[in-house]
Formats: C-alpha cells, structure tokens, sequence
C-alpha cells in the first residue's frame, strides 16, 4: 500500500466536495492510503501572493513543514490554485536557502523545513506515481463511446519551471488517463486557456466570455463533456454554463466532470453514489453514450508495391 | 659587462597618473648595469622611438628594457627600433607597467609605483641574459581548403582559384550549392536563385584549379599556418564516379522511396540519387541508410540498370590526406526546429509550415510544380499567415539574436505568394521591420502596396484549429487590440542557427565558436574573417546569420587573405620556440604527450660518441612549435629550453626581487 499526504485545500470542503469524495473512492481502489496533514491552513491564494512576501511563503511552508513530519515522499494536492502556491513556495525556497531561513523565523514553533517532501498535483500523481498500467488494471466498466475534452486551465502544468510536468501549451496527461479509461479525448486546442477564474465572483462578464469560448470549442471538438481536475474550472464551466447559454443563444449542454468521477465510474463504482446532482448541467445525456458502439473509420488499404521507406514525420 | 637601457613611458596620464614615472627611472638608475634611464611621455612615438635608437649607440648598449604598456601592443613597434639602430631585436624586453600596475592599482599610486620598480628590475635582470635570436623562415604549401560547398565555399575557392592557387573544395553532401540552391528568387532584385548559382557550380567543378571532393568530411587537421595536412573522409558512394555518365536510369527504375531532404521531406527521392537536376557533380550516391541492397542484400537493381557497370555495392569510406597552406570554414547554417512553439500547434496542425518549405513549394522545381499547397489537403491556400521571430529574439524559446534574413525573405514570400496565387492575402506578424541593405527598404515598401498584404506588428500567442482553417490569434499592438485571423496556411519564419557540426569542427581545425555555435573571428571588427588561428578564415552563416551579398563579399575577403597569405615563398615566424639538449634529454616521451602542437617528435642518437647503440630523444618540430612552453615545464631532466624563456633570464627575473 503506497502512502500519500494529502493536502484537501478549502474548496474540497465545500464547492468541490465531489471531487475530495471520488478521489479518496478512486485512491483506495489504486491502493494508495491518504494521510491528510493535521491542521493544515490555507494555503493563501489568492490573496496573499499579491499582498506581502512574507505571508505568500509562510502559509504554503507551514503546510509543507507539518507535511513533512508524516514523512511521506510526496504531497497530493487536490486543488489547482493550492497545488500551485504550495509548488511555487517549495520551489522558490528549495533554490533559495537564505529566504527559507527568512521565512521559517516566521513559524518557527512548527518546526524547521527541510525540503524532502515532494510537491504533486492529484492530476501529476497519478500520471507519474500510478501510471496508466494501473489504472487501467482497475477498470472494469470502459467508458468506450464518452467523448471527453480534457481541459487542464492555467495552473496545472504552468508556469513550466515550476511545475516541472507535462507541456505547458498542450498538456496530454490527462487525455492519457482518459484513454486509459476507455474514453476517447478529443483534439482540443482550448485546453490550457483562461476559464476567468475568480473574476467569477467581481466580473462575471469576463468568465462568462472566456469560459463561453472554452465551451465553444470543447463543442466543436464534438466531446460530450469536459474533464477538469481543478475546482475553479469546474465550478467556472460548470456553474456558470446556464448563463452564458442565456447570453450567447447557444446550447452547449457538455457537463463538466472531474478526472476523478469518470475513473470511480470506470473502476465500477455505482454512478449514484458519485455526487452527479451536485452538478448544475445534467450528466445523464453526456453518459448516455458509455457503451454505444463507435464505427471505426473505415481505411484505405494501400496496394502492397514494392517496397516502401516511410519516415516517421511524413 | 652588460650595458642596459631602460625608457619609461607615460602613456600620456595612463600611466603618470598612478606611477610616479621619475621616482621610477631614479630607482632603476641604481641598479648597476643600467647605463642608462630615461622617461618621455609617449615611447612608441617617433620622437621616443629616436630616444630608443640614439641611446643604443651613444651609451653602447647591450640590452634595452622598455617600461611602457603590453608587449601585445608596441613589441613588434620597439624591437623595429632596436633593429634600425643595428641591434639583434630580441634584446629587447618589455616591462607592462600599464595593464599589469597603473590600470589595475588606479586607488594606490604608492603601491602601483612600487609595483612598476618591480617590473622594471625583473625586465632589466631578464635582458641580461637575453641572447640573440633571428627569425625562422617556413615555407608555405600555396594550395587552400574550403570547407563547404555552399554560396560562401563556392565563392571563396573561385576566387582563390582564380589567382592559380589551387583549390580543395571539401562538401559533406552529395552536391555543391547549398541553401542556396534550395531558394526560388532572391531579395530585393527577384533573382533567381537556380539562374545565378548554378553558372558558378559549373564553374567550379570545371576549375583546372579546384579539386572539387564532394559527400566528404574533414576529419583531421595538423600543423600549422602554411603547413597543414588535412585528413578528409570520402563516404562511401557505391557509385564509381569515374566512368557514371548521370544517365539517371539507376534513380528511376529504383524501388525504395525516402523523404527527400532537398525539398524539405515534401516530396520522396529514391535510394539511390542526385539531390537535385542541376546538381554538381552530377553523379548519384546510394543512401546506404535506405538501400535495401545494402541493409538486407535485397534488390540489386541499380546495379542491373546501370550501362556502365558503375555501382559497387562493397565500397568503403576512404580517408584521403592533402597538404595545405590555409583553410576557409563556410560551414553555413541550419534552420532552428519550431517544436517548442506548442501554443501554435507546430507537429500537431499539418498546415504549419516553415519558411523554407514555403520556398520549396513556390519554386518552379519544387515538389508542388511552384504553387503553395496546404499539405493537410492539397489545397491552394487564399488566406496566408507569415510569422516573423520564430525563434529569434525569443530568450524564453530559442535565442537572443535577430537572424537578419527573415525580415526580408518574408517580403520576398508575400510577393511569391502574390505572384502565384493572385486572390490570395497575406497576413505578416512582425516584431521590427529590419530592412537595413542596399534597396532593402525600398524593397519592403514596394512589396507592402504591390501585394496590399496586411502587417500586424505583434506576437501570435495562439493558433488552434477550427473546421479547416487555423484560426491565428495575436496582438495589433499598434490598435492595442486581440486580433484573430482565420488562415489557409501559416509559415514560420524560423530562425537562423549554428551548424549542429559547428563545436566539433572547431574542436578539430582548433579555432574557437562562440555560445550558439558560430565560429569565432580574430576581432569582431577589424578581424571579421580571420580566426584567432593563424591561416584559418571564416566565410558566411557560420560566423554569424548573414545574406547573400554580405556571404559572398565575406567569402572573397578569405580568398584575399588567403592570396596574401601565399604571396611570398616562405613565411617568417617568432624564434621563440623549444630546442632539446640530447645530452641531457631521458627519452621519456612525456613532452610529446603535453604538447597541444603535436610539435615534438622522436628521434635516434648514439648512445655515445662513435656508438653504434642508439637511444630514443625528442626532437622539436621548429615549424610547428609554437612556444608555449609546456615541454619545458613537463622535461624532468631540464633538456629543454624555450628561446627567450630560458632558465638563466627567469631565474634572473625572480632574483631580482
């Protein structure tokens, strides 16, 4: 049994309750035990970042020194914005002694930071530490005929030097997990954008035209819903979805679903007890297509000549 | 009893500032064997150098010291002097009491006097035991290698040739011409490219002069300027280029179908070809990667075919040495691979490409019969996007410098992409305009009415795929405004790299390249096609992005050189190099080991006067010899002496302080 910290954040307390719930069901079925980080705090975003210096390490390293006493290798981070301030900090005061000094003094009653725990994403963990094999061991009902577009949003794979995963521009891990599942992820070259992120409470216009974009083109990509694996995004695309379809005249109808939902799902979990009615947009429709058989496109079959030096890049 | 002069300079305030120059000569006045000591405030003035000269003679002197600033600045200037007044100029020593002390102890004129005092003694205890020593003559090998076939070593080896001095052409590929030949017209006179180049490649492969050695590498380099010999490697062909008529009908009736890299992989080659039609020499090679003959012995058919029975299937890489005098490096450039542009899609969106695949498509014997196609589809593109800056000036993704071409070539394309196809638009994102040249600008201007194309100053963030179009979203930043445009076609102005071969090469020839690759010139103005290695010339892209009429101008300045360089029969050189005392010398072989020059060699004595027995010794090559002094340093047995450097003048100069 692999043991993992783990870092819940706010969110998976309130908004994303399904996400915190489905991920502990999916862990348990990949044999990887949670210890959840006692008394951890916020981890400051996205407030403290933009305030003072000293408070934007402080919260995230006092998370990460009281991790470190579990003495787990690795911290899974279930939220986006969490994972990146955690990341930002550990990589900032890893390069930076003299600031990690600096900023211990601060907490210095919780312990000294050493630095040994390594930071992850939920999305990074199970790419990296699982591995496709694995999950694809536990599935045992294929979502063959789900037509996904796997959207990642702006803090999971960027920026580069900090999270050290994936491509920043065209991230394809979770396209793979999804694959793994049976799904099939869709050409969608939205991925990375912009949903708006907390400008959905102080300016819902600008969410709701960014995130009406994304929606757009998930649509034209001709998935039946969106995967994310942050609780911004969903929350953004999910919650938000009604009104931009008021507001543009078109329909998307495409819920919005975590990484973790579709692989409790694929593992065999019953779907009632994945949290579907917190979702605003139904995901019956989207679902409905699990099973439905996909005609193969048919090909053309080359005349075998002679023969044929083929590169790979033609 | 020796009789030293020393003259102390200024250097205008350079030096007086920080040294009391007076005090200076007062001091080395007591030393004994000074005769005489003087200041003046510029020594290498004519007034100074007549000091030097009347000094000599009046005060009969042995040596001269001249306290002033580095030897690499006014040696050759004082030891002149010390000739015209009729004294071996090798008497001289210089003591830098400018870079060593004044510039350097600018906050202590104290401490920087007493430094200069120092140097002074040294120089004036170092001079005593100076000998007499006279320069070497070397002669010269008058032949020249180009290394590289393109505009630049086509250039430079007509030239060359051209003052009947003979020429090597050495060409990795299988024919001369290079990028150059790849190109469909020129800017800013639409030239053609096939129509100006080709005449020259016949020319030189034509040249009574010039050994053209083409699908070879240089793999070695020895000696030194006048006297190299170089080792190059002639890859296997399987083709005997010596009775091959280029009839064509082993490439035509050849099975297997490789990427062609001359049109950019656009299109195939067979197994067995020329690059292209006006290729030179134009004989086949078989890419023995792909020949099926020759990965599995299956096949044979080239040989069947062939009239004059010129494949040879068991042929081997030869390696093949010519003596030389001199070396021109036109290495040229590579295209910088747009991979890391992941926001644009570059391998995901096949209708992304770069500009020399462009230039490919709109030439007349390019793989579409010159009309831009999409490669998704085949289509005739209307809607092009042309981006400039693909790599260049882009710390984050590729490198800082502007790659100098691509302002212009993209004019030159929207004027292709206008001839071609007429209802097309092109649309230019752009950073700068840089069109500095002879009718660059005037060129840019008359391309932006004639072909209304629209220039959007500003990156492109993005480029994603809607139906059939890329949508290509980037900033007007002269509107302040996100503008997207819907695009047939997108082609990226990739920027101008290094050879990948470059530090290799350099690592042979023994010159040096700088952070990105490009070979290094002696100084980056006054130098710009010498190297820091004497008789090794720089030509074109390899030393940095440059166009053609910058490439070929540089390549005959290495042609001018080279002629200079081959002027007189014999070279002189420094006599300050290594002699070996076979007295006393072991036959440890531990200098030839250390010596960077591979300047010392073995040789055979008698073990004693009138023995027939024989022992081994070193032996200095005195040509090669560049008197660094490692051998001296390595001679457990004291054996070797370095002229000029000799034991007795340091020891002189440590006893002295």
């Amino acid at each position: 049994m692999k043991k993992l910290t783990y870092f819940p954040g706010c969110s998976a307390h309130g908004t994303s309750e399904e996400f915190d719930s489905t991920l502990k069901m999916v862990l348990k079925t990949l044999e990887v035990q949670l210890e959840e980080i006692p008394d951890w705090n916020c981890c400051g975003a996205t407030s403290a970042h933009v305030m003072t210096e000293n408070l934007a390490y402080a919260l995230p390293m006092r998370n990460l020194v009281l991790a470190e006493r579990l003495e787990n290798d690795t911290i899974g981070i279930a939220c986006a914005s969490c994972y990146q301030r955690m990341k930002v900090t550990k990589v900032h005061l890893d390069a930076n002694p003299e600031l990690a000094r600096r900023i211990n003094s601060t907490i210095v009653e919780e312990g000294t930071y050493e630095g040994k725990t390594a930071v992850k994403s939920m999305l990074q963990f199970a790419y990296e530490d699982i591995g496709l094999e694995m999950i694809k061991s536990k599935v045992t009902k294929p979502l063959t005929g789900l037509k996904v577009a796997c959207y990642y949003g702006c803090l999971l794979t960027r920026p580069k030097d900090i999270t050290q995963f994936d491509s920043p521009e065209y991230p394809m891990s979770m396209d793979r997990i999804c694959e793994a599942l049976g799904a099939t992820a869709t050409e969608f070259d939205y991925k990375t954008e912009c949903c708006g992120a907390s400008f959905s409470i102080s300016n819902t216009e600008v969410v709701e035209n960014l995130s009406g974009k994304i929606l757009e083109m998930a649509q034209e990509s001709g998935a039946h819903a969106i995967v994310v694996a942050c609780p911004l995004c969903q929350s953004n695309l999910d919650m938000r979805q009604p009104d931009i379809e008021k507001h543009s005249g078109k329909k998307y109808g495409l819920p919005v679903f975590y990484i973790t939902q579709l692989m409790a799902l694929a593992f065999g979990y019953p779907a009632g007890e994945l949290r579907f009615p917190k979702h605003i947009v139904p995901v019956e429709g989207a679902l409905s297509n699990i099973g439905k058989v996909v005609p193969a496109p048919e090909k053309v079959k080359k005349p075998t000549k002679a023969v044929e030096a083929e590169s790979e890049d033609n | 009893m020796a009789r030293v002069g020393v003259f102390v300079c200024f250097c205008g305030a350079n030096i007086a500032d920080f040294v009391d120059v007076p005090q200076v000569v007062e001091e080395v006045k007591r030393i004994k064997e000074v005769k005489y000591a003087i200041e003046y405030k510029y020594m290498c003035s004519d007034p100074g150098q007549a000091m030097i000269r009347d000094a000599i003679v009046q005060h009969r002197l042995t040596s001269v010291v001249v306290a002033a600033c580095s030897p690499r600045m006014h040696e050759k200037t004082f030891r002149k002097a010390l000739s015209d007044a009729g004294m071996n100029p090798y008497l001289l020593e210089v003591a830098n009491i400018r870079e060593h002390s004044s510039w350097v102890h600018q906050k202590d004129k104290k401490a920087a006097t007493e430094k200069a005092m120092d140097l002074c003694r040294m120089a004036v205890a170092k001079s005593i035991a100076n000998e007499q020593l006279h320069e070497i003559s070397v002669p010269v090998t008058k032949r020249a290698l180009v290394i590289g076939g393109g505009i630049a070593g086509i250039q430079a080896a007509l030239d060359i040739a051209d003052a009947r001095i003979p020429v090597v052409l050495v060409e990795k590929s299988p024919s001369i011409g290079g990028k150059m030949a790849q190109l469909d017209e020129t800017f800013p006179t639409l030239d053609c490219s096939q129509c100006i180049l080709t005449p020259k490649m016949v020319d030189v492969a034509s040249h009574p002069y010039i050994e053209l050695i083409p699908y070879s590498e240089v793999i070695e380099l020895q000696g030194f300027v006048g006297n190299y010999v170089a080792r190059i490697r002639k890859k296997a062909s399987y083709v005997n280029f010596k009775t091959c008529t280029g009839c064509g009908a082993c490439w035509q009736k050849c099975p297997v179908k490789v990427p062609n890299e001359y049109n950019c992989k656009l299109d195939k080659r067979k197994a067995i070809y020329t690059p292209f039609p006006q290729a030179v020499p134009n004989k086949p090679v078989i890419d023995a990667e792909h020949c099926t003959m020759l990965t599995k012995g299956k096949c044979g058919i080239c040989s069947k075919v062939c009239e004059k029975g010129s494949i040879d299937y068991t042929m081997q890489d030869e390696v093949i040495e010519r003596e030389i005098g001199a070396v021109v490096v036109a290495t040229g450039y590579d295209l910088w691979d747009p991979k890391p542009y992941e926001e644009y899609g570059v391998g995901r969106f096949k209708d992304i490409i770069t500009s020399l695949e462009f230039e490919r498509m709109v030439s007349a014997n390019g793989p579409t019969n010159g009309v831009p196609v999409r490669p998704s589809d085949g289509k005739v593109p209307k809607n092009v996007v042309f981006i400039k800056c693909i790599g260049s000036r882009d710390e984050a993704k590729g490198i800082e410098y502007c790659s100098k071409i691509c302002c212009m070539y993209t004019t030159k394309h929207t004027i292709l992409l206008h001839h071609k196809v007429h209802d097309s638009h092109a649309y230019v994102f752009y950073m700068d305009i840089r069109a500095a040249g002879k009718g660059y600008e005037e060129f840019v201007k008359k391309a932006q009415v004639d072909t209304a194309a629209t220039y959007l100053r500003g990156r492109v963030s993005k480029i994603y795929k809607k139906g059939d179009k890329l949508m290509v979203r980037g900033e007007d930043a002269q509107l302040g405004q996100v503008v997207e445009v819907e695009a047939d076609l997108v082609v990226l102005a990739t920027a101008v790299t290094a050879p990948k071969d470059n530090p290799e090469l350099a690592r042979l020839l023994g010159i040096s390249y700088d952070k990105y690759g490009y070979l290094s010139e002696a100084h980056p103005k006054l130098r710009p096609v010498e190297t820091a290695k004497a008789g090794i010339f720089l030509a074109g892209c390899t030393q940095a992005p440059k166009d053609i009429p910058e490439t070929v101008s540089q390549a005959s300045a290495c042609a001018a050189k080279v002629c200079g360089l081959f002027a007189g029969d014999t070279m002189k050189k420094d006599p300050m190099i290594s002699t070996v005392n076979t007295e006393y010398c072991s036959g440890c072989q531990n200098c030839v080991k250390v010596c960077p020059y591979g300047a010392i060699v073995t040789d055979e004595v008698p073990q004693g006067h009138g023995s027939k027995e024989m022992r081994t010794v070193a032996k200095i090559n005195e040509g090669v010899c560049q008197g660094c002094g490692s051998c001296v340093a390595i001679c457990r047995s004291m054996a070797i002496s370095l002229a000029g450097f000799t034991d007795p003048q340091i020891i002189n100069e440590i006893v002295s302080i």
